[in-house]
């Protein structure tokens, strides 16, 4: 049975490809421009918060105390594709739920100087059932799931691993 | 894009708050961790515990070079790409004879042709190469009769040897007669030449690799012996005349290197300080040379070209593509 983290559900909504390569140990290119960015941006904002804090398979990026709710953060470089990103952290707060601690989340766009919150819904669950049964559908596939040539293939840090 | 960083003096290299930092009796110099790709060394240069644990953390790779500019080896840091499924891919494809060989005779194809293609370059510019050619060809016929990855490697080398044969036509400088394959020491000036343009390219290919998710200790054609790093021999072999060979010509054929730029020792002819910067530095502009393959709009340098050849032989590790080297186009 494959550990499904959050990069896993961040790129199923982009490209199946990608999840294929994620379970089988294939990390894109650190040296691509837009992941230098991402983890710089990650590191320098919010400096005085707890970050990259793991919890079993998973990396959170930031989590703090408000009130006296757990909040648990991503930081994303633009809110292009906030869709995805809100999926993401909704896995986390629903893995959280598992092991009983109640958390909220929000979207960090440090960059657009932007917040959003988020509860996890029972439509945000609902998804994430699906999405994680077609995450383990993908696993067993003996080779990556078809090239289909996507918008975001241009600036994706598998560009070259996939078409050359 | 970050740098490759040549150490020529001699001195000492440590870590200084966060940053790199080289000193000797000369002077002081910062290097700039962040822009620094992998460190060769060829001084005589101390380097302690804090320092490498340093550049390990930045991910650069350390290679030493002997007095003569042989390769001695590498601090490789720790691998951060695994992925347990490539290892077991690229050790299936090698256990297994067959899918060995098929790969094997892909690199020397891919090798060969590159080889065919600067001496046709030649060939046009009115020298006498025909008869290489033709030998070149025969032989690389005889590599699809064997079935064993030993006699493949020895036609490997015999399309070597027959095309070194053409280098006194393609140079026509006295100064630098090929005579015959000689290492360890080389013994005269183009074998130096030859010697240490290849170390320069193995250390680049496995930079590459260091960038992938394959092993660089399994490799196809030359044997693995568990111990040293020979898939980047295999990858450069493809890339040797299309890179180093075209480096050392174009010096040759414009009177760049001169004999005062190499020394005679007591047991072999090693390039001196300014000789060597002279190749590195045609190195360098030919890896950052950027061309347009054919089929794509892109324009991709040398160094990328090298690194799409190891994403294309994962992906006929993978079951995906079968993979089909690089063949230049001029």
């Amino acid at each position: 049975m494959v550990k499904i983290n959050g990069t896993m559900i961040n790129y199923y909504s982009i490209c199946h490809r990608s999840v294929w390569y994620l379970i089988h140990g294939l990390e894109a290119a650190q040296d691509h421009p837009f992941l230098e960015i991402g983890r710089f941006i990650t590191q320098e904002s919010f400096a005085r918060s707890k970050k990259e804090v793991v919890f079993d398979n998973l990396k959170i990026d930031l989590v703090k105390k408000e009130n006296n709710d757990v909040v648990v953060a991503e930081i994303k470089k633009s809110s292009k594709a906030k869709k995805t990103a809100q999926l993401q952290l909704a896995y986390y707060l629903y893995r959280l739920k598992e092991i009983g601690i109640t958390a909220r989340g929000e979207l960090l766009f440090p960059k657009e100087k932007k917040r959003e919150k988020m509860v996890l819904s029972e439509e945000l669950e609902n998804m994430l059932k699906t999405t994680i049964l077609e995450i383990e559908k993908i696993s067993n596939m003996e080779k990556p799931p078809e090239l289909k040539k996507i918008p975001y293939c241009r600036n994706c840090a598998y560009r070259d691993f996939c078409w050359c | 894009m970050k740098k490759r960083i040549y150490i020529f003096q001699n001195g000492e290299l440590k870590r200084k708050d966060n940053t790199l930092y080289f000193e000797n009796e000369q002077g002081k110099k910062f290097i700039p961790i962040e822009n620094t790709s992998e460190i060769l060394i060829f001084g005589e240069v101390d380097v302690n515990k804090r320092f490498l644990e340093f550049t390990t953390q930045a991910e650069i790779i350390i290679h030493f070079f002997n007095h003569y500019g042989y390769y001695i080896g590498s601090f490789y840091p720790r691998e951060h790409y695994n992925s347990g499924y490539m290892i077991l891919k690229q050790a299936e494809f090698y256990m297994d004879m067959t899918k060995r060989l098929s790969i094997a005779r892909l690199f020397i194809k891919g090798a060969t042709f590159n080889i065919l293609r600067v001496l046709k370059y030649y060939q046009k510019r009115g020298k006498e190469v025909e008869d290489v050619i033709v030998v070149i060809n025969d032989i690389l016929k005889k590599t699809h009769l064997t079935d064993d990855v030993n006699v493949l490697l020895g036609l490997e080398g015999n399309i070597r040897n027959t095309y070194y044969q053409a280098f006194d036509q393609i140079t026509e400088n006295v100064d630098f007669s090929f005579e015959k394959r000689s290492r360890r020491p080389p013994e005269n000036a183009l074998n130096a030449l030859i010697s240490f343009g290849n170390s320069l390219l193995y250390v680049e290919v496995l930079r590459e690799i260091y960038q992938t998710h394959l092993d660089p200790r399994i490799g196809y054609l030359h044997t693995t012996n568990f111990r040293s790093f020979t898939l980047n021999l295999d990858i450069a072999e493809i890339f040797k005349p299309i890179i180093v060979d075209r480096c050392i010509f174009n010096l040759l054929n414009k009177r760049m290197l001169k004999p005062k730029h190499f020394l005679k020792e007591l047991n072999g002819v090693v390039l001196n300080e300014d000789g060597r910067k002279l190749l590195i530095q045609e190195y360098e502009t030919r890896l950052k040379t950027t061309i347009k393959l054919s089929g794509t709009k892109d324009e991709v340098s040398y160094s990328r070209i090298i690194r799409r050849e190891l994403y294309k032989l994962e992906k006929h590790l993978m079951g995906e593509k079968e993979y089909a080297p690089y063949v230049s186009g001029w």
